[in-house]
């Protein structure tokens, strides 16, 4: 019987270790921006001569994501050179790991808890980064070009080189795949894994099964600066693919660059040329060895994962999975979440308020939490307000926001905000009650008939209320005011 | 003077590091047109570096153990702003940015580096023909090689311009030319003198060392050069000994000295077999007790196994001259035609000869046939030479199978040139000490060298040994009418 065609894929990620100096000299990692040539040494220019030494905090940090995938750590591993020539590789060969990785095995979930499918990951290895080409053309292709200048800034900088089974079987359950490794490699503090400046990058590896479930030709592609060109550019090839098995035609066993502007994978012209790069022990660098003990150390560093974060947050604090989950994509969000619960907010409207609120401000300031001005204690000592009553939602917010922009402490902002709570309260509040119900007699009527099932109506005269008051009444207060007389 | 001798008389102010510094000037301006020891001459900054140290000495400061003491170092350590060419045409005009670790040591010991010294090409040659500017002489003989690939500070001490020179050896490139030009060698055990900065030819061989005519000076150079460098992985941490401690012994009573059983068949010219039983004889005679020791597979497999390893290592460390960042760099049409015309024009034939045997050894399909089967080899032989330690303290052997050749001799066969290196490159293979000393000279003239080989770290046992034949042989002389330096 002729089984459908299932897409087979593997991903490769080469993720950016942030740690402070390059994997092998003392040469600052912080390249984006810096003026080009300027972050080099003779080490990492590979100046005739010149040795390297490994940085023992990118090995912590390998490592560190290594456990954290659950992988299996070696103890005794060491380095290869990868020789080929290429301008941004300065030394002609690339320091990486090939028979003996830092670390094998683990796995990494994806799909929602009921679906989790867990990915598992065939090795992990650490190696150094190349620098970059910049190509004169308009388009910056190098096809294009008269000259191409080279920027060494980036050459040596510690990646880890995460490769997973072929186990993924959809695009989305690759983006999901990355996705979580990007969430994972964040709370780590490992790296920013961020696709968009190239400290997170991903190949993919697609071949459609045969009808027999037999594998089918391997296709690399590359070039995928985001998750979405990720899963864009996998459905396009897996539709490629069977287009061209359903024309009879051959896949040829190629690397496709992802075109993200024309939405199609793009083959290399002509021959590919058959890579030898002729991997030995690189004799520069004695063997890895790690210690159990470094091992463990490095266990117990790590912090609570977020898929664990997570599941504790649904079932300790209540939260929806849906909220949990955005709580959990950032460790700065959540550990802000965690720092307004500590400060007594309640967990639901702190992780309402996150979501909404200070992640709108985020997004307009295009800031991190890390730069919010306002430390989890002031936002819970806000929202606190709200649950006894001081305060309503709506004026919450224009307090919040006065707070945040114009950086006021909170009473600076209630008092702009002309919110002292309660000030219109009592007496005046009941005057101003009756007021309002006088202008709004067929609602009035509704009500009393017994009309205002949901309650709607009575809402809409608090709101009413509350808009007469320019927000300085307390809505509970509103509401029981309301209450009285309507009832009488 | 020995270098010792002077750091002392400039220490106590009764002669003045200048004073040092222009005598040798004068006689390398005297002799070095015949001998061409010298690549690039640093003159006008050794005389400055000499004020330095005189200014220290009026300062009551002390400039350290090497105080004042001329020295040349061979042209494939960096130094700072100083062209570095490794006797390659790729490099001519290359100025390092930063001091290989031992030219930082040797200066704030006081040193005076008074030029660099011609070289086998990136150090691949036992004759110093394969400089790409020119070759050098031997001085005693200058129709003859001084061997290679460090022949230019091998000549330079056996001229007397300078007591202490420092080389490096990969597979017998201090070794084999301190035997061809009469001076002693040291290869230290690898791990003991810091890699950072010399040129790499094969990073798991190669290794800095110096040249000198007394045993005295050897001691105070490897005082100065052996420190563990942060900068160098391959580095040893441990603790050095006081070199000096090691001399001054007035006997040899308890140390068993190996005599290699399977290097009693192996073709060596008469006067090294005399030489030999020369030194056997003196350290008998000091109380050494001679052992035999067996190294079958060192003296089948060392050769082949060091021409495989090293030329791989070769072809990945100079890959990164292509022309795209420093050296020579070709006008090309395109980044494939530069690769190949910088390379094509900047290495010379012995060079491409080994980046292509050693790209062959490494290729898929090959790896496991020669590269694999060396490194495998290379354990053996590791382990031959750690069990006949077991039971000898050292090993006496020749340095080289013959005396020196003359120029030309073995150009055009390089299997011929290669086999100048099979009593030396063993020992690189086993990262062990080596030590060539001079035991007299020729009816011809020419100096004949035998070599003492340690166990790892056993650099002090070599030095006790080479004592007790100096105080009978004498110290070497300088070629050309003795000391004048």
């Amino acid at each position: 019987m002729r089984k459908p065609r299932t897409p087979v894929i593997g991903l490769e990620i080469h993720v950016q270790m942030k740690t402070e100096s390059k994997l092998f000299c003392a040469c600052s990692t912080d390249y984006i921006g810096a003026v080009p040539n300027t972050n080099v040494c003779p080490v990492c220019l590979g100046l005739p001569g010149a040795l390297p030494v490994v940085n023992r905090k990118a090995i912590e940090y390998a490592v560190r994501t290594a456990l954290a995938l659950g992988a299996r750590i070696g103890l005794s591993t060491r380095f290869h050179r990868k020789n080929y020539f290429y301008p941004d590789l300065p030394k002609a060969y690339q320091i990486s790991q090939y028979d003996v990785p830092l670390a094998e095995g683990g796995r990494l979930p994806v799909g929602e808890e009921e679906k989790r499918k867990w990915i598992p990951i065939t090795r992990l290895h650490l190696e150094e980064d190349a620098g970059k080409l910049v190509h004169s053309a308009r388009d910056g292709r190098l096809g294009n070009s008269e000259y191409s200048l080279v920027d060494y800034n980036r050459g040596g900088v510690p990646l880890t080189e995460i490769v997973t089974e072929p186990e993924l079987s959809t695009p989305s359950e690759a983006r999901d795949f990355v996705s979580r490794l990007r969430q994972l490699v964040r709370f780590l503090g490992v790296s920013d894994g961020d696709m968009e400046k190239g400290s997170l990058r991903v190949d993919a590896n697609v071949s459609l099964t045969d009808p027999q479930g037999g594998l089918g030709t391997k296709v690399e592609i590359k070039n995928m600066n985001s998750l979405r060109s990720l899963e864009r550019a996998l459905e396009f090839e897996i539709a490629r693919q069977e287009l061209c098995l359903e024309r009879g035609e051959p896949i040829r066993q190629e690397t496709r660059h992802w075109d993200d502007g024309k939405g199609l994978t793009r083959g290399t012209r002509g021959k590919e040329e058959a890579h030898d790069y002729r991997y030995f022990p690189d004799p520069d660098l004695p063997p890895l060895v790690l210690s159990e003990a470094f091992v463990e150390e490095q266990r117990r560093l790590l912090p609570e994962l977020p898929w664990d974060l997570k599941e504790r947050f649904i079932l300790q604090l209540g939260l929806s999975s849906e909220d949990a989950s955005t709580l959990t994509e950032l460790p700065g969000i959540a550990r802000y979440f965690e720092g307004c619960v500590r400060e007594g907010a309640s967990p639901n409207r702190a992780a309402n308020w996150i979501r909404t609120e200070v992640m709108r401000f985020l997004n307009e300031k295009k800031t991190s939490i890390e730069n919010f001005p306002l430390s989890p204690e002031k936002l819970s000592r806000l929202l606190a307000r709200i649950d006894k009553g001081q305060l309503s939602t709506t004026l919450a917010k224009t307090v919040f926001e006065r707070m945040v922009t114009e950086n006021l402490d909170e009473d600076e902002a209630l008092e702009k905000a002309g919110a002292i709570a309660g000030k219109v309260s009592g007496d005046n509040l009941r005057e101003m009650v009756k007021k309002v119900l006088e202008k709004e007699g067929p609602t009035v009527e509704e009500i009393k008939s017994g009309r205002d099932s949901k309650g709607k109506k009575r809402s809409f005269l608090c709101g009413l209320v509350m808009r007469e008051s320019k927000g300085q009444a307390d809505p509970a207060e509103v509401a029981k005011v309301l209450e009285d007389i309507l009832d009488r | 003077m020995n270098a010792a001798e002077m750091a002392k008389a400039v220490r106590e102010a009764k002669i003045s590091a200048v004073e040092i510094a222009e005598g040798a000037i004068g006689r390398i301006r005297l002799i070095d047109s015949d001998v061409r020891a010298l690549l690039t001459p640093l003159f006008e900054r050794a005389l400055e570096k000499a004020e330095e140290i005189d200014r220290k000495i009026e300062l009551k400061q002390d400039p350290g153990p090497l105080a004042g003491v001329p020295v040349i170092v061979k042209d494939n350590l960096c130094m700072r702003g100083q062209v570095t060419t490794c006797g390659s045409r790729m490099l001519e005009n290359w100025r390092p940015p930063y001091d290989a670790s031992v030219v930082r040591f040797l200066e704030e010991a006081g040193a005076v580096i008074l030029g660099k010294a011609n070289m086998d090409e990136f150090a691949m040659g036992s004759s110093t023909e394969n400089s790409a500017f020119f070759p050098t002489a031997n001085p005693w003989d200058l129709e003859r090689v001084p061997g290679g690939s460090s022949g230019g500070s091998a000549a330079a001490v056996a001229c007397g311009y300078v007591p202490l020179a420092l080389g490096s050896d990969t597979g017998g490139s201090i070794r084999q030319p301190a035997a061809f030009c009469g001076v002693y060698g040291l290869k230290p055990t690898y791990g003991l003198v810091s890699r950072f900065g010399l040129v790499a030819f094969a990073s798991s061989l190669d290794q800095v060392g110096p040249f000198a005519r007394s045993v005295e000076d050897l001691a105070l150079a490897m005082n100065v050069l052996s420190k563990p460098d942060p900068a160098d992985a391959t580095s040893s941490w441990r603790t050095r000994p006081d070199y000096a401690a090691f001399l001054g012994r007035e006997h040899l009573k308890g140390m068993k000295v190996g005599l290699v059983s399977e290097f009693e068949d192996y073709p060596v010219q008469s006067e090294i077999t005399e030489a030999l039983a020369r030194v056997e004889s003196i350290l008998r005679e000091a109380g050494a007790e001679f052992v035999p020791v067996s190294l079958p597979t060192t003296i089948e497999a060392g050769l082949p196994c060091y021409y495989i390893l090293a030329p791989a290592e070769a072809s990945s460390n100079l890959a990164r001259y292509d022309g795209v960042r420093y050296g020579l760099s070709a006008e090309a049409e395109s980044l494939m035609d530069l690769y190949m015309k910088t390379r094509g024009l900047g290495f010379g034939p012995e060079v491409k000869r080994r980046i292509l045997t050693g790209t062959y050894v490494l290729s898929s399909g090959y790896y496991d046939a020669y590269y694999l089967v060396a490194q495998k080899a290379r354990i053996r032989i590791s382990r031959e030479f750690r069990s006949a330690f077991e039971g000898a303290d050292m090993i006496l052997m020749p340095t080289t199978p013959t005396l020196p050749f003359r120029k030309g001799e073995h150009q055009d066969d390089p299997i011929q040139m290669y086999l100048s290196d099979v009593f030396t490159l063993p020992v690189n293979l086993a990262g062990l000490p080596g030590l060539s000393l001079n035991a007299g000279y020729s009816k011809s003239g020419l100096p004949v060298g035998v070599q003492f080989v340690g166990p790892k770290w056993g650099e002090g046992t070599l030095l006790a040994a080479a004592e007790a034949v100096e105080r009978v042989l004498g110290k070497p002389t300088c070629a050309f009418g003795g000391e004048k330096a």
